[in-house]
């Protein structure tokens, strides 16, 4: 068929059959299968200028609309994919135009495509890139009343009565429950829709995380996310968290993600370092930045999990990036109020499977004195328990009888109670949004005490038509109070609960010191400080000042281009004190240490956007920027020892100290660029640039500049599908990002004084041997996906696989120290991670009194260690207490492997004994387990009854190993059920020796304690499982018909019971809780006698005046 | 952008050139701090009730990682300080006293490790800078012994006294080249009387260079670090500040957080022969008050496992002697010159005095060397030490074995608190005779340790040139014989 070419058509005379519009539409209708509303008689007499053969070869609906009414005075707007209206352009006056602009009402911002019919009728139009609409009104509803009904894809449908036809109106649309997520707030805080984008993105709502709250909101993501691994330290309130997307990236560096808020990065450090897997003293989870934002304040969260969402933010955001989006204020009359209060309780879960049939003792006998209880405090190989009377470490007379409720007994119930009042308001030029916030949390541990304050400001102002700005401020007064020690025993309140003698009531050995103010002993280890005296009088305090600033200019310098500044600062100041008191039995004289630091983060931006569409087909997005990031960190440690005057703390007190200044400079400069390009928004591609010099690498290679390309592609806006689909829709992307070493000074060799009183003396400053070649690694990422929502939403897949590979990981590669360092700075090494994510949102229910949604989420990791050191295949990250285990990294194994030593056995599984000591000849360090948690799921589900509401989340991770400190030491100490055998007539214990002969002995009842002290030597005892499945969250909720209660000029208000960490449905280890971590540093697979896990329950106010 | 950077990447607190002199004075505080606190219990001077820091007098295996850190700490300390001493000044004609003095100290330095643990990285150690070597391969101990000594005699010669010093930051001499030349060969003597059992003829022909060349004999010559009281504690005693703040620091007698006291042998032994050193190195604490007499001392048995009823009876190191923070401690003594002579003439290499002047001279001088470590406190009487040298002469009608029997017991009592060294010496000579401790769940059968485990992380990080030292000298185990103690 000779098909006339489209740009022919306007050279062509008038033919012959050129068919009349009316003639024109009828053909457009039958052909594309869509219904066009028109004024009666808005056609006659016109002439489409197109011959059929013309009209026939137009691909879509629209383009052939476009030229049908090229040249007429009509027009046509796109109410649906298959509804059209015509009208005319020129049918002038005021009175039957209706205008306005709809807005979303959570930010603000303009709503891209929202559907606005007069209800009762066809007659309707869509709204442009501004959120304005224009609609004719047809003539035969001239004069009467009429109703606009808007809708939008996640918005609540809202019918508006218009009552003055002459000034265009100004609509807000509230998000709706169940959000189809259709625009999703990207990178560098663009709002975009989400089928234009190459990568998996999700948001999370700002009301997730405020009713059943945890204090720090990173903590609260877990489960939410497919492919997001968040974990809570078991740290007590104001600790850290450790978020992992999509498994870990680096070796050694930071594996976390860059947390954004509005649109510019936080500074997420932890004061004076994460603690560490066997630190003593100051070896404390001093809290992370991320935990300085108030739940209350937040709008959304997005999470941009892959590269290519990364890639404008730089190197920082290789592990992926939290865009945290805050609340803004809205134009109305009078001031809006929104007061939130939530108040809950926390008690400690007891995990403990201890023995309870032998109690407090040694050698099977139960102690009669109090030297003898002293001696025994933590022993329980004594006696068989019968009721009897005996002598504690209190020395008095107590009944030899189990006590298995130590955990509560030794533990608190904490609470937590948090208030926020918000006002907000605004005029069409200014508005704004003020939060005050007060939390104020005890632990579980009496003396543990948290209390943040937090004043969030942000204003948002139109200088003129072309120039708005927008500031915010937020200011943190954070105080922390006896945090508690992880790690080693010494200062560490859990290890005399979770290992006293099985027949002492913990209580006994309170209030832990004597007259004299000196620590009253209850074991023959000093190390393990009674926790009671840690509780009385350890003191540890710190102070947090935080200012996060940010203002921005933006300037709508011409149509479709934008120009914006923005300069946001992040700064606080903070200072810790840990005093270990004069009196304690290990430091008799007492200790100090102090951190004084004033850390800071700047970034300067600016951007320029042009955005535009060619013949209403293409789109064209480019945007151009460079950005300066300044980062500070001036640290004081003051540390010293022996109190001269005892009990008097004060550093001018010490009998020895010393003052450390440290002070850290790191500058990036990055310049970059984005296009968007979009055929018919049904193809959509992406393409980013970006290159980044680093301060912190050698100057011959401290520049890369690096890519990343994406696409969408809407299969169900290109064919035609089964109309129970709404959206199917695939994407791919490849993302390269590039980074520079985390820390400064890694370059050159440096040397430093070392404190001395004599003599001065130096020495290299690391023993970290620097690198004066670094350059800067490259992490690479693949990524497909596969979104459909069908049936108007009910029911939501989205798939998406992906490949991540560092390469030149920078390295602070653990070396042996007879290289005369302890690391080394290396460009070296290969990670992998390869995963999948799978995403299922329905809704089962969905009707007016009743509904039911569901979403599902599960993603899956594989992470491989490709690459490390040249002719190394293993490195180490941490160490237990005591070298029971080590987190190593090894060639062709997972990302954190768990290593330790085993029972040698032979070839038949028998065990070898080394028949001079009696013990199981142990095995060289050997490979145990998986650190981290390759497999993470998250359900939740949400019925609707009425005013009812009903949130729950279950959540699991499975497939990770943990190495229990705990159960070393409950195994050496008698607790462990393990312990058992022998007890009554010694152990036999039979293998082979050494020769591979036949060996059996008999562990006489006297050596038992010796003989399971020993087990400590083989960590595999040691090593569980840690899968696990748990009932996270449940909110119930009750939404109060405020309409009854008019008087009260209450807008909304609803009322809600909130309960965390409710139940464990399923778990593989005996003793400890499967998440008991207590660091967010990048060793994870160890359990270390942090604090027990606990059950949160509470009540959750929110009313809006 | 980035023309700044580089001073960005500068540490403001931190300086870019060397100062040979502060970081000589760094090792030599390193290089004195290494002592193995745990051979105090092997060498049944100390011990405790407890496992964990009784390791050293119960050879309990469960601790067995306890001796690790002594091996690490010395490479990227002391070791690699050395190293970067040495290359700093080592071009320099002007600077060869500075070399000479820090060859020497890497000699002890060294000496101290390989004694411990036989085969260690030696060579190829602490190039990690330098040579980007971080994986250095273990020398034989017969390599290393013959590199130390060959260290030492040419460092012996290489020193000028007309030429530049340390001065002042050199803790043990103050710069000066004449003592330094005699520590190199006492140093000498000691390392080739090390080599007696293993190969005789290498160890006369290091001994007699070593007296040739000029070996300490006089008390103000003796290598010693002098120490303050108060201060960092990098500038405290090391030994006296390891025992004060594990068990002593509260000073009643009973408050000891890790339950240590001086063991038995070592009090008895002193109380049954009527040794002046016992009132001045031990106390026990009656009301709360330091007591010296000798009569009430005790020392405590290493075979309990808990908190003795009596602790608070049992003798305790001296506050005012052993644990003053700011005593001297002794590198290098008289004392000890004088038994290696003794021996030297036993053996025959040595005719510059007899057994028994020489004998009695080291005791005298053993005696003697508490006034060095302790002023005040540390006296004993020329009265005191004739009456202890009459009642305990050297029987020179005795065999070999008796006398060596005698010369190192007395060793054994002038090397306290240096138990290294004391292990050493009694690996070697087999002296004093000591009952091993056969505590429950041991390490090693009941028998004292012959050398110390190579660290777990030299297994993680080091594996092929551990491993090639263990085939060469044999398992890593507590009973395996480093290369000078092979029988």
């Amino acid at each position: 068929r000779n098909v006339a070419h489209v740009n022919g058509i306007k050279a062509q005379s008038l033919s012959d059959n050129k068919l009349s519009l009316k003639t024109a539409l009828q053909l457009i209708k039958t052909r594309f299968d869509i219904k066009i509303a028109y004024k009666a008689g808005i056609l006659e007499n016109k002439d489409s200028n197109l011959t059929e053969t013309q009209l026939m070869a137009f691909g879509d609906a629209k383009t052939a609309l476009t030229f049908a009414l090229n040249g007429s005075s009509l027009d046509f707007n796109k109410i649906s994919e298959s509804q059209y209206i015509i009208i005319n352009t020129q049918a002038g006056n005021a009175a039957d135009v209706i205008k306005g602009t709809i807005f979303s009402a959570s930010d603000n911002l303009p709503l891209i495509g929202a559907t606005v019919y007069i209800k009762g009728t066809k007659t309707g139009a869509s709204t442009d890139a501004q959120g304005q609409f224009s609609i004719t009104i047809p003539n035969e509803l001239a004069g009467k009343p009429i109703t606009l009904s808007i809708a939008s894809v996640g918005y609540e449908t809202l019918e508006f009565p218009v009552n003055d036809f002459k000034t265009p109106i100004s609509i807000k649309l509230k998000e709706s429950a169940s959000s189809l997520n259709d625009v999703v707030v990207t990178a560098l805080g663009i709002k975009r829709d989400s089928k234009a984008l190459g990568y998996a993105v999700t948001e999370v709502k700002g009301s997730e995380f405020t009713q059943a709250r945890e204090n720090n909101v990173a903590n609260a993501l877990t489960g939410k996310i497919a492919g997001v691994n968040a974990t809570g330290l078991s740290t007590g309130p104001g600790g850290s968290s450790r978020v992992i997307i999509r498994g870990n990236g680096s070796f050694n560096g930071n594996n976390q993600p860059l947390y954004v808020v509005n649109g510019m990065p936080i500074d997420n450090s932890v004061p004076g370092g994460a603690a560490t897997t066997n630190g003593l003293a100051t070896n404390v989870d001093r809290g992370d930045g991320i935990s300085s934002i108030n739940p209350d304040d937040i709008e959304s969260i997005t999470v941009l999990k892959g590269g290519t969402a990364a890639a404008l933010y730089g190197s920082r955001a290789s592990n992926g990036v939290i865009l945290i989006t805050t609340k803004k204020g809205v134009k109305q009359k009078g001031i809006g109020v929104e007061y939130n209060t939530t108040f809950t309780i926390e008690n400690a879960i007891n995990d403990n499977d201890y023995q309870y049939e032998y109690g407090q003792g040694l050698g099977g006998v139960k102690p009669m004195t109090k030297n003898d209880a002293i001696a025994t405090g933590r022993l329980s190989f004594g006696a068989k328990i019968d009721g009897s009377d005996y002598v504690a470490a209190d020395g008095l007379t107590h009944p030899y009888s189990a006590v298995k409720d130590n955990i509560k007994n030794f533990y608190s119930t904490g609470t937590n109670f948090t208030n926020t009042i918000a006002f907000s308001g605004g005029t069409d030029g200014i508005i704004y949004r003020l939060s005050l916030s007060d939390l104020d949390s005890k632990g579980i541990i009496s003396s543990t005490r948290f209390k943040r304050q937090t004043a969030n400001l942000n204003i948002n102002a139109k200088i003129t038509d072309k120039i708005k700005v927008e500031g915010l401020a937020q200011y943190n007064l954070e105080k922390g109070f006896g945090r508690t020690l992880a790690g080693d025993a010494l200062g560490n309140p859990n290890w005399t609960p979770y290992e006293v003698a099985n027949t002492v009531d913990v209580r006994w050995l309170a209030p832990g010191y004597d007259a004299a103010g000196n620590q009253t002993p209850w074991n023959d280890a000093g190390i393990a400080t009674n926790g009671y005296f840690v509780i009385n009088k350890y003191q540890q305090n710190d102070v947090k000042n935080r200012f996060i600033g940010q203002g921005s200019i933006t300037y709508d310098i011409v149509k479709n281009f934008q120009l914006k500044g923005v300069i946001s600062r992040d700064f606080y100041n903070y200072n810790y004190v840990n005093i270990l008191p004069t009196g304690d039995i290990y430091i008799p004289k007492g200790q100090y240490s102090g951190i004084k630091s004033d850390v800071s983060e700047t970034n300067s931006l600016i951007t320029g956007n042009y955005k535009n569409r060619i013949a209403d087909k293409i789109g064209i997005s480019i945007l151009g920027g460079a950005n300066s990031r300044r980062f500070e960190n001036k640290q004081l440690n003051m540390d010293g020892n022996t109190f001269t005057i005892p009990f008097f703390y004060s550093y001018k007190n010490l009998a020895t100290s010393s003052t450390i200044p440290t002070y850290q400079r790191i500058r990036t400069n990055s310049v970059f660029g984005s296009a968007d390009v979009d055929y018919k928004s049904i193809l959509f591609l992406t393409y980013t640039a970006r290159n980044d010099w680093f301060s912190t690498l050698s100057p011959d290679n401290n520049s890369i500049l690096y890519q990343s390309v994406g696409g969408s592609f809407v299969v169900s806006d290109a064919f035609k599908l089964p109309s129970s689909i709404d959206i199917l829709r695939v994407r791919a992307s490849w993302a390269e990002v590039g980074g520079g070493a985390a820390d400064p000074y890694r370059i050159n060799l440096s040397y430093s004084n070392v404190p001395s009183s004599g003599q001065p003396l130096q020495n290299v400053t690391t023993n970290d041997i620097t690198n004066p070649n670094l350059k800067p690694y490259t992490s690479t990422t693949y990524e497909a996906g596969v979104e459909l929502k069908m049936f108007k939403g009910r029911l939501g897949l989205d798939f998406t696989a992906y490949s991540r590979k560092t390469t030149d990981d920078i390295l602070n590669a653990a070396i042996s120290s007879t290289s005369g360092y302890n690391n080394a700075v290396l460009n070296v090494g290969e990670l992998s991670n390869k995963g999948i994510e799978f995403l299922l949102t329905g809704t089962p229910v969905q009707g007016n009194k009743f509904g039911w949604n569901i979403s599902y989420n599960v993603a899956y990791n594989k992470s491989e260690v490709l690459k490390l050191v040249e002719g190394t295949t293993t490195f180490e990250m941490a160490r237990t207490v005591g070298n029971w285990g080590y987190i190593n990294q090894t060639v062709g194994s997972a990302y954190g492997t768990i290593v330790g030593t085993r029972m040698l056995r032979n070839e038949a599984g028998q065990i070898v004994y080394n028949s001079t000591t009696k013990r199981p000849v142990a095995t060289g360090l050997q490979e145990l387990g998986n650190g981290v948690a390759p497999l993470t799921m998250g359900l939740t589900q949400d019925f609707r009854f009425g005013n009812f509401n009903l949130n729950f989340l279950i959540d699991g991770k499975f497939g990770n190993k943990v190495l229990s400190i705990k159960e070393v030491y409950a195994t050496r100490l008698g607790l462990l059920k393990s312990t058992l055998p022998g007890r009554e007539n010694g152990l036999t214990i039979s293998g082979v020796d050494q020769a591979g002969n036949p060996y059996s002995a008999l562990i006489p009842v006297s050596d038992l304690r010796a003989y399971y002290n020993d087990m400590r030597n083989y960590s595999e005892l040691f090593v569980h499982d840690g899968s696990f499945i748990k009932l996270r969250q449940a909110i119930l909720s009750y939404n109060i018909p405020v309409k009854k209660l008019d008087f009260l000029k209450i807008q909304s208000a609803s009322i809600s019971f909130v309960a965390r960490n409710i139940l464990t449905f399923y778990k593989k280890t005996d003793n400890f809780d499967p998440e008991s971590s207590f660091t967010n540093g990048n060793a994870q697979g160890f359990e270390s006698i942090g604090l027990p896990r606990t059950r949160t329950f509470g009540l959750n106010l929110m009313v809006k005046f | 952008c980035t023309k700044d950077f580089q001073e960005i990447n500068t540490d403001p607190e931190s300086s870019t050139t060397i100062q040979p002199a502060y970081v000589f004075t760094k090792a030599q505080y390193d290089g004195a701090k290494n002592n193995l606190i745990l051979l105090l219990g092997t060498m049944q001077y100390t011990t405790s009730f407890n496992d964990v820091a009784g390791f050293g007098s119960k050879y309990v295996s469960s601790q067995s990682q306890q001796s690790m850190a002594q091996f690490s700490n010395a490479y990227y300390q002391e070791i690699n300080e050395l190293a970067l001493v040495i290359n700093a000044v080592k071009n320099d004609p002007e600077q060869v006293n500075l070399l000479a003095s820090a060859r020497i100290w890497r000699a002890y330095c060294f000496s101290r490790i390989t004694d411990l643990y036989g085969d260690i990285p030696y060579t190829e150690a602490a190039q990690g800078y330098t040579n980007s070597n971080y994986k250095p391969a273990y020398d034989p101990q017969r390599s290393i012994y013959l590199d130390m000594l060959k260290e030492l005699d040419e460092s012996a010669s290489g020193l000028n006294a007309a030429k530049a010093t340390f001065g002042q930051a050199d803790l043990i001499y103050a710069g000066n080249t004449v003592k330094w030349k005699k520590f190199a060969y006492s140093l000498m003597l000691r390392l080739g009387m090390r080599l007696t059992k293993v190969d005789a003829a290498l160890a006369e022909t290091w001994v007699k260079k070593a007296i040739a060349g000029g070996v300490i004999t006089d008390d103000a010559d003796i290598a010693k670090i002098n120490y303050m009281s108060a201060g960092q504690d990098i500038n405290k005693n090391p030994i006296a500040l390891s025992l004060y703040n594990s068990d002593y620091i509260k000073a009643d007698g009973n408050s000891n957080p890790e339950g240590g006291k001086y063991q038995n042998t070592f009090i008895t032994y002193m109380k049954n022969n009527k040794d002046p050193r016992l009132g001045i190195l031990s106390v026990v604490y009656v009301n709360g008050v330091a007591d010296t007499s000798m009569a009430i001392q005790k020392g405590m048995p290493a075979t309990l496992s808990a908190k003795p009823t009596d602790f608070v009876t049992y003798s305790e190191p001296n506050q005012k002697t052993v644990l003053a923070l700011g005593g001297a401690k002794l590198i290098y003594t008289t004392a000890e010159t004088n038994f290696l002579l003794a021996e030297a003439v036993l053996r025959g290499w040595y005719t510059g005095g007899t057994a028994t002047t020489l004998y009695e001279s080291g005791i005298r001088a053993a005696m003697k060397q508490w006034a060095i470590i302790a002023p005040s406190d540390g006296i004993i009487s020329d009265l005191q030490i004739n009456t202890y040298i009459k009642y305990h002469p050297l029987n020179t009608t005795g065999t070999f074995d008796a006398q060596m029997q005698q010369i190192y017991t007395e060793y054994w009592l002038a090397a306290f608190p240096d138990a290294q060294e004391a292990f050493a010496s009694y690996r070697r000579t087999g002296y004093p005779t000591l009952v091993p401790v056969n505590y429950v769940g041991n390490a090693t059968g009941g028998r004292i340790f012959r050398r110390m485990l190579y660290p777990l992380s030299e297994q993680n990080l080091n594996r092929a040139s551990l491993d090639a030292a263990i085939a060469r000298q044999g398992a890593d185990d507590f009973m395996t014989r480093i290369w000078w103690d092979k029988l």
